[in-house]
């Protein structure tokens, strides 16, 4: 009788710590399953594109509390073969609650493609930050996708009370000065762009210039606005493209050829 | 009709009006001692998990007919809220309804359904019940630092045979928070379990 107890005991334990059901709080960034995605996934991109001359890549973002358009695009997208990777332009979450995370984690991971996200403000509010930097890494990063180089920033200002680096001038100062000989040609990714009400636009002229000094910086890639943006900020060429959010149901698809590139907007 | 006639009559009228004023007076100081009295916690319960901490502690108050209603308050512990080693408090009133007792025998009692809803707030000074005012108004129309939950659950009783006010109740309750309900409002893909948390408790009821 005394081992029955025992075994009830200790099987109920077991049962509930593995349990999903139970929950310290909403907002604690502590969570199962994958993590690091950004790193493993970047790996797997740079394999993909080694030797490549024409790269196509997906621009999307803002998942927020969209699911089922979540769902439909990797569903759409999984029909496609003609696309080596995709990037998730911030915003991943609406709440920055920790399930949040997980849902759309578990979403995109059926993806046959890889992909990589950036931290978008929504994604920093609550322990949003915390669990990003577990899921999918650090907050500023670059890849190198055959002779194109992207560079991934933080410009999420308005989140930090100025209390952190956004844009971090020192990375980008890093990613300027590298003596990496497989590219020729840089790409700028961010969550919000300059001028937005959540970029630290004190800087904003000084971030356009200090980003035109990577290696022969093609355009900019941006999400945030929840609209489709094509905007020549700066009057120099240098075009910042925004995607939508996954309630409109389309994305960016931008094609990099050996002499230029070429976009265009795919409705699923 | 001499004076001390008229003073022998007088003297009950003096000693009633001064009892009564003596009535006046304890009756007063006992109404003031019981509404001081209704104050006194009536139990205490500790609960584990239910998204309010890992722990949470507190004392509370039941009344109403068949003390179908209870009010808690609660003290949490969030071990490793952000990272590890980030172990935050929180703060949680709940207000539960029992509106059903059925006897088990042997002193003990099933409540079939507990119901209610709870208010947790977190002490974390990057957690804000307002907006901060960096923001533009509305911007992101919600509190990090408050949650609403709402549960259901049920209870067992097993209540001291000598005395009836002293009992230990064990209980279990599913609940869910509002952002975990906005979120599978509008999604198919966010299923009832997916927002749905676990909880468990025991009560102390001492009074």
């Amino acid at each position: 009788m005394n081992k029955l107890k025992i075994w009830l005991i200790c099987s109920f334990a077991g049962l509930l710590s593995g349990c999903d059901l139970i929950e310290y709080h909403p907002y604690v960034a502590s969570f199962d399953g994958e993590k690091h995605i950004n790193q493993k996934n970047i790996e797997k991109i740079e394999a993909i594109c080694l030797d490549k001359d024409t790269i196509r890549f997906i621009l999307m973002g803002d998942t927020q509390r969209w699911y089922d358009e979540t769902e439909d695009f990797v569903t759409h997208l999984n029909t496609r073969n003609d696309v080596d990777f995709v990037i998730h332009g911030g915003d991943i979450s609406d709440f920055g609650l920790t399930k949040e995370f997980v849902w759309i984690r578990d979403i995109m991971s059926k993806l046959k493609v890889p992909y990589v996200a950036l931290i978008g403000n929504h994604d920093i509010i609550g322990n949003g930050k915390d669990v990003f930097l577990k899921m999918y890494g650090d907050e500023n990063f670059s890849f190198i996708a055959g002779n194109t180089k992207f560079v991934c920033l933080n410009t999420n200002a308005l989140e930090y009370d100025y209390s952190h680096p956004v844009p971090d001038f020192n990375y980008i100062e890093e990613e300027q000065n590298d003596t990496i000989s497989t590219y020729t040609r840089t790409v700028c990714v961010m969550h919000t762009k300059p001028g937005d009400e959540q970029f630290n636009n004190n800087v904003s002229k000084l971030f356009h210039r200090s980003i035109k000094e990577l290696r022969n910086l093609q355009f900019c890639l941006h999400a945030h606005n929840h609209r489709l943006q094509v905007d020549n900020l700066f009057g120099d060429g240098i075009i910042y493209y925004g995607c939508s959010c996954m309630a409109d149901r389309n994305y960016l698809l931008f094609t990099l050829t050996p002499k230029g590139y070429t976009y265009e907007v795919v409705d699923y | 009709m001499k004076w001390w006639t008229i003073k022998i009559m007088l003297i009950p009228l003096f000693i009633s009006t001064s009892i009564q004023a003596q009535d006046g007076y304890e009756r007063k100081i006992e109404k003031y001692q019981n509404a001081w009295l209704k104050l006194i916690p009536r139990y205490s319960k500790l609960q584990f998990a239910g998204g309010i901490g890992m722990f949470s502690g507190g004392m509370g108050w039941d009344y109403g007919k068949h003390k179908c209603w209870e009010t808690d308050l609660l003290l949490g512990y969030i071990p490793s809220f952000s990272h590890e080693g980030d172990n935050k408090l929180s703060f949680t009133v709940k207000q539960n309804y029992l509106p059903w007792n059925i006897g088990l025998g042997k002193g003990w009692s099933l409540q079939p359904l507990t119901c209610g809803a709870y208010i947790n707030t977190v002490f974390d000074d990057d957690f804000w019940a307002k907006e901060p005012k960096r923001y533009p108004s509305s911007y992101y129309k919600f509190s990090t630092k408050v949650r609403s939950h709402v549960f259901l659950g049920q209870r067992i009783t097993l209540s001291d045979k000598e005395n009836s006010n002293r009992s230990m109740s064990f209980y279990y309750e599913f609940s869910t928070c509002d952002l975990y309900i906005v979120s599978a409002f509008s999604n198919r893909y966010i299923r009832p379990k997916d927002i749905l948390s676990l909880s468990f408790g025991v009560k102390v009821q001492f009074l």
